[in-house]
Order: C-alpha cells, then sequence, then structure tokens
C-alpha cells in the first residue's frame, strides 16, 4: 500500500494484533500434537492469513452472521468462538462446539451468528446469503457475511449467489480470502480472471491486501459499513498468501519460502506499526503472546480433560 | 485405433501377477487410452501429481488428462456432452461426496438421455468416485452414496472389490454405451491380487462367488466383501459369500440360487440402510424366494445416521468382520 493509513485507535490496533497472535500461535501450538494422532480430524490452518478474517470481524457485531468453510478456525477465531470448546472439538471430546460430531472442519457457535460450517466448497456462500435475507425478512439491522476461498469462486453456487444477491439487494458481504491455492491447484489453473471484474457489475466491490491488516481495517470498515447503511450486498477481494500446506501443519517451503513469509507477515506489519506510534513496546508484545499462550494451553487441558461422548450417543441428533 | 474388444471373463483367475487395485485401475485406464482415442479422463485433481491417490499416475496420454476447477456440476455435464458427441469420458471424483453438487446433471440428465430420446441418442460415460472412511472426516467426507445412484433408472453402478475386478469392471464401463458409475473404496487402493496383463472385461450385472458353502448366504459389495471373507475364514463359517461387483443391474440368479441351496440370507452393505442396497435385496428375495427362507432375513449397514468424527463414534459407527461374524455364527446356530 502507497498511501499512508490512517491508524485505527489503538483499541482496536490491540484487539486485532491479539485476535492475530491468537489465530497464529493457536494453529501452531497444533503442528506438534498433530502427528501425534490425539487430533483425529483433518486440519487446514490459517497461519499467515490471519489478517483477512481479524480485520473483517473488528467491524462485525455478535448478531452479524457470518458462513465460512473447511479453513475454518481463523474466521471462528475472529468471530469469537470459546477457545475452549474449539480446542475440545478438534480432540472429538464432548464439549466440543459440535458435541464432537463435527471435527476442524465443521464448527459452530449460533450465539455469535456461526450457523455451521461446511467442507463442500461453495456451499456455505449461498447459506450466507440466506442469512442476510432472513435479515432483510426480519428487518434487522445486522449484516451477514459468506466468507470462502478463491477456489470456491469455481462453483456454480458461487456465482447464483451473486446474482441473487445483487437482484434481491440482502445485506450479504461476499469475502473472497484469496490465498492463490485450491489445495494443490495455483489459482491460475482453476480461475480465469480475478471474481472482481465480475463482481463489480453486480455489485460495489473492494480490493484489499489480505496480508496487511490495516488495509483489511481500511477496506473492511468501507464494505461493511456500506452493506449496513445501503442494505445492499458488497464483495471484498482480499489476497494474501497461504503459508501452509493446503492441509495438515507443514510449511509450503516450495511456494512461500521462510522470506515471503517474513515479508508478508501480518503481524510482523502491524507490531511494526505500532511500536513506530507508539502504540505497544516489546514487552507489551510479550505480554500479549503470554495471555494468549496461556488461555491456549487452558484451552488443551480443557480438552484433554473432558470426556469423550459415549458411543450410546451415537444415534443422538440422528 | 478406435474402440477396442475385450474376451468377457466371468471367473477370478488365480495367478501369480499381483499388482494393487490403484494399478489395476490405472493399467485399465492406460490401455483404454492407448487404444481407443476417445476414451478422456476430465475432473478435479485429475492432473494432480498425486494421480488420484495413485489410480492416474503415469499415464502414457497425458494430453487427454483434463483437470478442471471446483466445478462437479458443470464438469459433469460437460463430460456428458463431450460423450453424446462421440468421445468416452472418464469423469473422476476423490470422494463421492463432492457429486452431489451434480446429482442434476447425473440424475436429471446423464441417466435420462436415452430413454427420454427414444435410444436415438447415448451417453458412453463413465463415472469413477472415491468413498472415503475415518480419521475424523465427518459427515460430508466419508458417505456411501451407491444406493442413491443405485435408485435412479438408468445409471449402472458397479462396486468393484479387489484388484481384477477393478480392472475388469473399468474396461467393461469404458466399451458400454451407457453411463457407468464405479464406486471404488479408498481402503481398497492398497490391496493386492492377480491380474492378467492383458485387456479383458467383466460382465455389469454379474455378481461372483467368492467362498462356497451350505449354511448361510452372505452378499456383500466393495470393502464389506473383504470384511465378509476375512470374518468366513477365520471362523470357519460354512457360508456361501457372494460378491456382487455390480449394484444395478443386481445379479438376483446368484443370489436366488444361494438361497435356494442355504434358507438363509445376510446382506451387508456399508451404507445408510433407508432405502438401500440391502433393502432392495431383502424385498426381491422375500418377493421371489419366500419358500426357501428358513428363518427372517437379515441386514448389516451403517446406523441411519450421519459419520461423526470423533474417533471413539466412528467406532461405534462402523461395521466389522467383527459385526458380520457375530451375526453370522448367530443365524447359523
Ligand atoms: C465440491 C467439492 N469439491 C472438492 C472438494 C475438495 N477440496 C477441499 S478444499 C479444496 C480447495 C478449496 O480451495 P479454496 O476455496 O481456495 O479454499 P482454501 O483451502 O484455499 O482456503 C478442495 C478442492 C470439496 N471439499 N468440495
Amino acid at each position: 500500500m502507497n498511501t499512508p493509513h490512517r491508524l485505527p485507535d489503538s483499541t482496536a490496533c490491540l484487539w486485532m494484533l491479539k485476535k492475530m497472535i491468537l489465530i497464529r500461535r493457536f494453529s501452531e501450538y497444533l503442528i506438534p500434537i498433530y502427528p501425534t494422532d490425539v487430533l483425529e480430524t483433518p486440519l487446514h490452518l490459517h497461519i499467515g492469513q490471519e489478517a483477512v478474517p481479524v480485520g473483517l470481524c473488528v467491524h462485525l457485531t455478535d448478531s452479524d452472521t457470518i458462513s465460512f468453510s473447511h479453513r475454518s478456525h481463523g474466521p471462528a477465531l475472529a468471530k469469537g468462538i470459546n477457545l475452549q470448546s474449539l480446542m475440545a472439538e478438534l480432540y472429538g471430546k464432548i464439549t466440543g462446539c459440535s458435541r464432537s460430531r463435527g471435527g476442524s472442519m465443521h464448527l459452530v457457535e449460533p450465539e455469535l451468528g456461526m450457523h455451521g460450517s461446511s467442507a463442500i466448497v461453495g456451499g456455505g456462500i449461498a447459506l450466507g446469503a440466506g442469512m442476510a435475507l432472513a435479515a432483510k425478512l426480519s428487518n434487522a439491522d445486522h449484516i451477514s457475511v459468506s466468507y470462502f476461498g478463491d477456489g470456491a469462486t469455481n462453483s456454480g453456487i458461487f456465482w447464483e449467489t451473486l446474482n441473487f444477491s445483487a437482484l434481491k439487494e440482502i445485506p450479504l458481504l461476499f469475502v473472497c480470502e484469496h490465498n492463490h491455492w485450491a489445495n494443490n491447484m495455483p489459482a491460475h489453473h482453476h480461475m480465469y480472471g480475478d471474481p472482481l471484474l465480475v463482481s463489480k457489475v453486480f455489485m460495489e466491490s473492494f480490493q484489499i491486501d489480505g496480508t496487511d491488516v490495516l488495509d483489511v481495517y481500511k477496506g473492511m470498515a468501507q464494505a461493511v459499513g456500506y452493506v449496513k447503511e445501503m442494505k445492499k450486498p458488497a464483495f471484498a477481494l482480499c489476497k494474501t498468501l497461504r503459508w501452509m500446506t493446503h492441509l495438515g501443519v507443514s510449511y509450503d517451503e516450495t511456494h512461500c519460502p521462510e522470506n515471503m513469509r517474513q515479508k508478508s507477515c501480518p503481524i510482523q506489519k502491524l507490531q511494526t506499526i505500532m511500536m513506530s506510534e507508539n502504540m505497544i513496546d516489546a514487552s507489551g508484545i510479550q505480554h500479549i503472546i503470554a495471555e494468549v499462550d496461556q488461555d491456549i494451553l487452558d484451552a488443551d487441558t480443557f480438552a484433554k480433560n473432558s470426556p469423550f461422548p459415549s458411543p450410546d450417543s451415537l444415534m443422538e441428533d440422528a | 485405433m478406435d474402440a477396442f474388444s475385450i474376451p468377457m471373463e466371468h471367473d477370478m483367475p488365480e495367478g501369480n501377477r499381483i499388482i494393487s487395485y490403484k494399478t489395476a485401475i490405472q493399467e485399465a485406464t492406460d490401455q483404454a487410452m492407448m487404444h481407443d482415442s476417445r476414451v478422456f479422463v476430465i475432473g478435479l485433481d485429475a492432473d494432480d501429481p498425486s494421480g488420484m491417490f495413485g489410480s492416474l499416475k503415469n499415464l502414457s496420454c497425458q494430453e487427454r488428462v483434463i483437470g478442471t476447477p471446483i466445478s462437479e456440476n458443470a464438469v459433469c455435464g460437460i463430460a456428458m456432452g463431450a460423450a453424446l458427441a462421440g468421445q468416452r469420458p472418464i469423469c473422476i471424483h476423490l470422494r463421492v461426496d463432492f457429486l452431489m453438487s451434480a446429482m442434476d446433471i447425473i440424475v436429471n440428465y446423464i441417466a435420462k438421455w436415452r430413454y427420454m430420446f427414444g435410444g436415438r441418442v447415448h451417453v458412453p460415460l463413465v463415472i469413477r468416485a472415491v468413498i472415503g472412511r475415518g480419521w475424523g472426516c465427518a459427515a460430508q467426507h466419508a458417505q456411501a452414496l451407491h444406493g442413491l445412484f443405485a435408485h435412479i433408472p438408468g445409471l449402472q453402478v458397479v462396486m468393484p472389490a479387489f484388484p481384477y475386478a477393478a480392472k475388469g469392471l473399468l474396461l467393461s464401463a469404458i466399451q458400454d454405451d451407457n453411463p457407468v458409475i464405479i464406486i471404488e473404496h479408498r481402503r481398497l487402493y492398497d490391496q493386492k491380487g492377480h491380474v492378467p496383463s492383458e485387456m479383458f472385461g467383466l460382465p455389469l450385472g454379474k455378481g461372483y462367488l467368492m467362498r462356497k458353502g451350505r449354511s448361510l448366504s452372505i452378499v456383500a459389495a466393495s470393502l464389506a466383501v473383504i470384511d465378509t471373507l476375512s470374518a468366513v475364514d477365520s471362523n470357519d463359517i460354512d457360508a456361501d459369500v457372494i460378491d456382487l461387483r455390480s449394484i444395478a443391474p443386481l445379479d438376483m440368479e446368484i443370489i436366488r440360487s444361494s438361497v435356494k441351496k442355504t434358507g438363509k440370507l445376510l446382506v451387508v452393505d456399508y451404507a445408510y440402510p433407508f432405502c438401500g442396497i440391502a433393502s432392495e435385496i431383502c424385498a426381491r428375495v422375500a418377493e421371489t424366494s419366500f419358500s426357501d427362507l428358513r428363518q427372517p432375513l437379515a441386514r448389516i449397514t451403517f446406523p441411519n445416521c450421519s459419520v461423526p468424527a470423533s474417533g471413539i463414534l466412528e467406532k461405534a459407527y462402523y461395521p466389522s468382520a467383527k459385526t458380520i461374524a457375530k451375526k453370522a455364527l448367530e443365524m447359523i446356530k
């Protein structure tokens, strides 16, 4: 970004810094555990992509709804899912947010506008629109977010929902977290052009640097503000980098090597600016990390000490 | 050369050319593509280096392997269109669950075209889809939906359990002028067995008697055959074991003649129970072989609920060789 940022106030900056550190440290915490097979569930980590969910959710209220997919931990934590219930879900424990039925890809917290994440690419986009339609029909003030990856724009349901939302003027924000990959497919193999080229014919559209949380903050302030005020859909394309392989806990050294990660790290970028603006110093950052790490350890203890579901409960809710 | 002709086999020959299930699929695909320039492979990750869990690795005609965006619905329609226009597509899916977004094309188009146009057109299309299981895959990544496809007139559905059948059924499916859905269980991919190197076909709609016994008939398909054999062999159960190979059309002849002999039937279907293949088989046996039966029909299936993520619930969910042995022993007591 060439234009200097007008900084959000220090409360917002601190909130974003802490949330990004939470997503990062939580994900990193899972790295050594995953190969030991105590978490029997496929992980899609959000490391490196923290700026997008955090710079979005800082503008959302608890009653705003959000529909996301398999890469679920980032948006769920940014929207405020209880860390203990998230950890317990990964451990397959009955105290998990989905009562152990869902695993890593299927998180839910209806009280916070998270009505369940899907692991089939595409469908969740329509669910977000349905929640926006519900807000419109009930004259509510909140908005809805459909949160998806670049790969999801390949699906028919994405284009159908784009058209529907524009036609029906529903308060929906499309957020495309464009990490340049869909599994092993680079974006140029699966999408002919940026979806923004089309979305802007249908609705107000924003291009955002998804590696820079201040740019996300600024862009989402406009996008969320527009949807809230105009009660019409908008589209935000956030380009970011996937540091990890699609699935699992390895860094993608081939496509996102160390030097690239360092240059694009959203946490580093925010810390640097906050420090130069005297919003925080090194010990303040250490303090946040320590606090977050303690929460993660507590969540881990909680999850480990929680009971497994009883096999007899298999048919509950069937 | 366009088109190929293959000898039709019926048996399960012994031999020592031992290859894996995934290699058998690769070999059949490669041979079909070499012999018939109309055959091509299309689907999400068809061109991925992992080669669909190894079943599409190192194909000789890479230019006829087409990777696609995550657009299953359109891609199935595109494959069908190409089939109508004279090609022989193999449309692949890494999980059967991903095919659900293409159900409109499969049910309303692919299955109906030949009938709806009085046989003036046909759809020589093969759809391959893999069933997954385990490790917290949960409800959207571990389904077995073959019964859903078999329900639709106009779709043939096969479920090879062995490398030999994987090759023979795939070649038959490619050669067939009408749509065939091949359901492959991921757990079978590394199973090994004898497979002849030359091209051959297995008749669609024909089962095979894997074990001969007198006290009980057990019918199964895909992974359930492997578990059934292990149950029968390790407990010396005196049973006929029928590997269905195809579930649509269903080989009722082989089932009926076995039931005539044993008077008892256990159907093992690793899928949801309601309106499933097991129910269909039981209904037909009750209709036509009622007087042969000496005790109530029995089914082993998944419970009537979605697949849970938690390992402990997964264990409670899936039947196994043990479940089969227990039921079989009960039935022959
Ligand atoms: C309909 C469907 N097809 C294929 C898959 C397998 N799959 C899971 S995630 C994924 C890539 C998704 O990419 P993107 O939407 O960009 O999200 P990202 O993983 O990059 O966050 C694919 C192909 C699926 N889940 N659903």
